[in-house]
Order: C-alpha cells, then structure tokens, then sequence
C-alpha cells in the first residue's frame, strides 16, 4: 500500500461524513415533520392529550427540531442511538441488532448461492457466445429477477408447504427445514444480475493476450477456462460481493414479513408504520455506514490483490 | 431492488452518430428483444386505451352481490375473473397497466431526464468537487436499502394527505377522489426519485467525462462556446444513447417501486386500480390454494412487464458495447 492509495483511502472516509450528516438532516427533519404520530400509536386506546404532552415531554418532541437533532448527534457519537418508542424499555439499538443479526445469516447463505450459481452460469453464457444457448441462459434467469419477492413467496408457500408438504410455514429458528425457501427465494433472483457481470468479465478476459498464449503454448481448454480465464475474470467480482455485503444486513422486507421471519427488514416495516423515529434513523443511518465502508472495503482487497490498481489509485 | 444497480456496467463507450440506426436494425434481428418489444406495445396499447378497451367499469360492483359473483375465476364474461367485491379483474388490471405507465413515465421525466441526465452532465462536466459531491451522494442512496427510506418518506407525508387534499379542493377545481388520488400519487414520485436519477447520472457523467476530453469540445471551448452550446450540442449527443440503454433498463425498478408501496397499502389510493393492491388480494398460501386467480390476474401481466423490460435492456446493452457481441 503506497501513500497514494492512504491518502485515497482517507479522502473516501472524509467524504463519507458530510454525505452522512446531510442524509442524517434530511431523515431526522422528514420523520420530525409527521406531527406526533409515535405518541398516539404508542398510546393508543389510552391516549389523553395530558398523557401525549407528558410522553412528547419525556422523549423532547417537544423542542424545536434543530435542538432535537443536536441532541440526537450528541448521543450519537456516544454510541447512544436513541429508544424505540414502541418498546419503551428498550433502545434502538437493542431492538436492531438481535434482528440484524438474523438477516445477515439467512442473508449470507443467500448470497452464497447466488454467487455459486451467478459464476458458471455466467462462464457457461460467456463460453457460448454467439450460439442460442448465450442469450436463453441469462434470459431464463432474468425472469426470476422480474417476479417481486411478494409474489413468488405465496406461491412457493403453496407449492412446497401446502401441496408438497416438504416444508412448513412457521418460522422455527434460522437453521431448520423452514428456511430452506425464503433462502432460496432470496438467492435466485441475484443470479441473472451476476451471471451478466461474470459474463461480460470473462469476454473481456477471453480477449487478452495471456489467454492466446496459454492456448498457444497447448494447454488443455480446461486448464485454460478455469485458471487463466475465469481466476481473472473474478476480480471485478469483488465489488457485487463487497458491495452486496452491507445489503444483507439490511434484512429482505417481503421474505421476512411473509415468511414470519424476525428479521431487519420485518422490522423496519414495523417501525416505518409505528412511526419509531429512533429505530428508523438508526437503520438508516446504519445501513448507510454500512455501505460507506463496504465501499472502501472494496478499493483497499483490490489494491491487495490487483497490484495494477495501486498505481493507478489516484481516481476519485 | 436498487435503481441504480443497472448502471454499474456501462464502461465509457464513444458513440458515433450513424450507428443509431444500426442498433435498432441489430435488435430487431434479436428475436428476444422483438417479443419483449411486442409485449410492450401491447401493455402500453391497453393501459393507455383502458377507458375503451376494459369490458366494465373497474370500480363497478355487481348488485346485488351474490356469493357466485365474488372471487369468481376467469369465465368468458370475466377473463381474469372477480375479487372479492365481485369486480372485473381484466378491467381493474387494464386500469392498473395505466397507472403503472403513468407513474413510470413521471418519474422517468422528473428523476430519469431532469435530474438524472441534468446531475450527470453537471457531474461529468464541471468535474471537481461538484461531481464528487454528486456521486458521493448518489453512491450512498444507491446503498441504502431504497424500500426502507421510500417507505419512511411515504409514512412521513402520509400524516398530511388531508391537508393537502382539502387544500386542493378548495383552491383548484379539483374534485374529492381527484384530489387525493392526485396527493397520493405525487407522495410515492416524491419518494422514487431519490433513487431515480443514480443510474442514469452514473452513465451520463461518465460518458461526459469521456467526451469532455475530445478535441471538438476543446475546439468549441478554444472559439469561445457558450456552456450550455458545449453540453446541448457537443457533449449531449454523445451521451443519449447510453442514456437511453440505461433508462430502459432501470424501467422494472422504478415500476417495481409503486407495485411494492401499493401492495403495502401505502401507494395509490383504494378506488386507483394498481398491480400492487391486486396482488395483495391474492398473497397468502391459502387464498392461492383456493383462488389463484386472484394473484396471477395483477401478476402475470405486471412480471412480464418487468421482464419485458429487463430483456430489452439486456438486449440493448449487448448492442451498444461491442466487447461483449457474438462475433459474426
């Protein structure tokens, strides 16, 4: 790592803070101008307007909105994300993390068979090109992509739970049979968009000069298909992985809310429709840091791993 | 489902003006791309034509509503069948086609063109600190989950839809129903385009850079150009038919995105038709057991729209970037 790619490195995390505070700002302003609602939700049937002032007294909805987000950056910065409002006794940050923790194995396992399956079938497309076989591969793939997670889950409820009877509909702990589907429903969809990207990389590796010598020199095709061609064409693949990677801690809010799952994405939902100002800022901003440092993660493995890339690292 | 995810492989392509002509030829000679094309026009033909093409009225309820006429499946009155209040489903999904078109096409304008192509040729060609501000911003709205902020931007304004829908009926000649779909419709465009405009201004700004560093731009700029003369006619050209690839194949994303609020509930209101609430009458393992009509008539028409999309987008991209064509 030379200073060029340092000095790179630390431009990219300077810039992550002000796009941060300004979607921290927008965020904070937009929920605070919903007027009361996480009172009256919270309350409900018991809702006075005496009780509402003394809650929106205690949580300091009270003060003028720049206050509160002073108040709230303050905390912050101390770790302190704020309490949900729905569950008084907890803070957000307890609320969020046991659930974070769940969409990210079932996430993970996801993502693991998207990129199993992403991969050949991308070399395979990339191999075939120019016969039929190329453009029906991805096409046949792109249909799952276009089936919203909300359709294909009841049907595969129908198909696997209630017509085959292999699996059941009740959520039962993320390593049981249950999960087998949503795992399914969440990975295969990714597929097409891999499968194009590996595609693409290994035509434009196909092309290069090492691959004719390899073949020049009378390598088997196997040999060069999988050490020469594909090892290569997996580099740009670092960043979909990288940058997949703070998604899945973002939770699938479809798949969790049908399939019952206590997942992240189940419960943005519900915080989104409490309203849960604490709870959503905190997802938002969280995820958002995620993704900055999925981002840098991402140029720093490439200068390790690609040595052309920290000469050229003055980009950006 | 992030809008902006298309756009990640669109390298830096100089375009030449006459190959416009030859990509529509090399699509048409892809039979793929040719289906997909036909389908849309036939999407398109009906929900613009809904009013005139839909056998009933989709807000029409029999009467009196007898247990035969609800949920009943597809017959040769009813094609796709009733729902649950005994309505036309072939109508309300016509109905439906055109709200998805209406609002793609909103959000096309505003977020696709306006922003999209306005912030990357700001980007792409003041360069900067500028373009660093607008790509970094784009990068972290691209990666936050774009559903949970759509969501949250929705439910924030929806505590104000009847302000604003009382405001509207009594300062325009807006009627009730008009007036609140009108508000509702806006609230889910306002909360798309955030993510709208990534993609799009991904493309745009890097062609322009690309194009920037020509030497017809520097000619222009050495005879003193105006600006604007430089980016409408030297650096725009060069630009639209990456654009125009990119826009296509955000299409399903952005449509994806009022079909997942309204099957929330929290997209067009209840007397607008739209794919999502017609799928969320017949989500649920048990009621496809028993009346899979009623989820296959709002899905089957909206997946192949999204489908239809993604596969000329596909089929586009293969075109315009010639590294990864079939040789022939």
């Amino acid at each position: 790592m030379g200073p060029g790619l340092t000095g790179y490195i630390i431009r990219r995390l300077l810039w992550a803070i002000p796009v941060l505070f300004i979607l921290s700002v927008v965020v904070f302003w937009m929920l605070r101008l919903a007027p009361g609602d996480p009172i009256e939700s919270r309350l409900g049937k018991a809702y006075t307007p005496e009780a509402a002032a003394r809650l929106r007294e205690k949580y300091g909805y009270t003060q003028p909105i720049p206050v509160q987000y002073v108040k709230y950056i303050k905390n912050l910065l101390q770790g302190d994300l704020g309490v949900s409002t729905r569950h008084p006794d907890f803070t957000a940050a307890e609320i969020i993390l046991p659930k974070m923790w769940v969409s990210t194995q079932i996430g993970f396992f996801a993502l693991l068979i998207t990129f199993a399956l992403g991969i050949p079938v991308g070399v395979y497309a990339a191999l075939a090109r120019g016969t039929f076989v190329d453009p029906m591969v991805i096409s046949s793939w792109l249909l799952l992509d276009a089936i919203p997670a909300f359709v294909l889950v009841p049907m595969a409820q129908w198909l696997f739970a209630l017509k085959l009877g292999w699996v059941g509909l009740r959520y039962e702990g993320v390593y049981t049979m249950n999960m087998v589907v949503p795992v399914l429903i969440l990975a295969l969809p990714g597929v097409a968009g891999v499968a194009r990207l590996m595609r693409a990389s290994v035509i434009g590796v196909m092309g290069e000069d090492f691959v004719r010598t390899a073949r020049a020199k009378g390598l088997r095709e196997r040999t060069v298909v999988v050490t020469h061609i594909t090892r290569n064409a997996l580099l740009p693949m670092i960043t979909v992985i990288g940058l997949s990677l703070p998604g899945i801690a973002a939770g699938a809010l479809f798949v969790e809310q049908l399939f019952g799952i206590p997942g992240i994405g189940r419960e943005s939902l519900e915080a989104v429709t409490a309203p849960d100002f604490d709870v959503i800022l905190a997802l938002v901003l969280f995820s958002s840091f995620l993704f900055v440092m999925a981002n840098v993660l991402v140029d720093v493995v490439y200068a390790f791993i690609d040595p052309r890339v920290r000469i050229s690292s003055g980009r950006g | 489902m992030a809008i902006a995810e298309s756009a990640e492989y669109f390298p830096p392509v100089e375009m030449a003006r006459p190959r416009r002509w030859r990509t529509l030829r090399v699509l048409a000679r892809k039979k793929i791309a040719v289906a997909a094309l036909a389908y849309l026009v036939v999407f398109y033909g009906c929900g613009l034509l809904a009013p005139l093409v839909a056998p009933y009225d989709p807000n029409e309820q029999p009467r009196p509503l007898t247990l035969e006429l609800r949920k009943a499946g597809p017959s040769g009155e009813h094609w796709f069948g009733t729902d649950d209040l005994g309505r036309d489903l072939f109508s309300r999904a016509l109905y439906a086609a055109r709200t998805t078109i209406i609002f793609t096409l909103v959000v096309l304008l505003t977020g696709g063109v306006f922003l999209g192509l306005g912030l990357g040729l700001l980007a792409g060609y003041r360069g900067g600190w500028v373009d660093t501000l607008i790509m970094r911003v784009g990068e972290v709205l691209g990666g936050i989950p774009t559903l949970i902020l759509m969501l949250a931007i929705t439910a924030s304004f929806r505590t104000r839809i009847d302000d604003l829908r009382f405001w509207l009926e009594d300062h325009t000649w807006l009627g009730r129903s008009d007036a609140e779909s009108l508000v509702r419709f806006t609230i889910i465009v306002l909360a798309t385009l955030p993510f709208a405009w990534i993609g799009s201004a991904r493309i745009v700004r890097s062609q322009a850079l690309a194009i920037r560093e020509s030497t017809f731009v520097l000619s222009a700029e050495a005879m003193g150009a105006s600006t604007w003369r430089i980016v409408t006619r030297h650096i725009l050209p060069g630009v639209l038919p990456l654009f125009i690839v990119g826009l296509s194949a955000g299409m399903a994303s952005i449509a994806g995105a009022e079909v997942a609020l309204s099957f929330l509930g929290l997209g067009v209101g209840p007397d607008t038709p739209s794919f999502g609430s017609l799928i969320s009458q017949g989500a649920g393992p048990y009621t496809f057991q028993t009346w899979p009509h009623l989820l296959l008539a709002g899905a089957v028409p909206v997946v192949l729209f999204f489908y239809a999309w993604n596969l000329l987008g596909d089929a586009l991209v293969d075109i315009l970037e010639p590294r990864t064509q079939a040789p022939r």
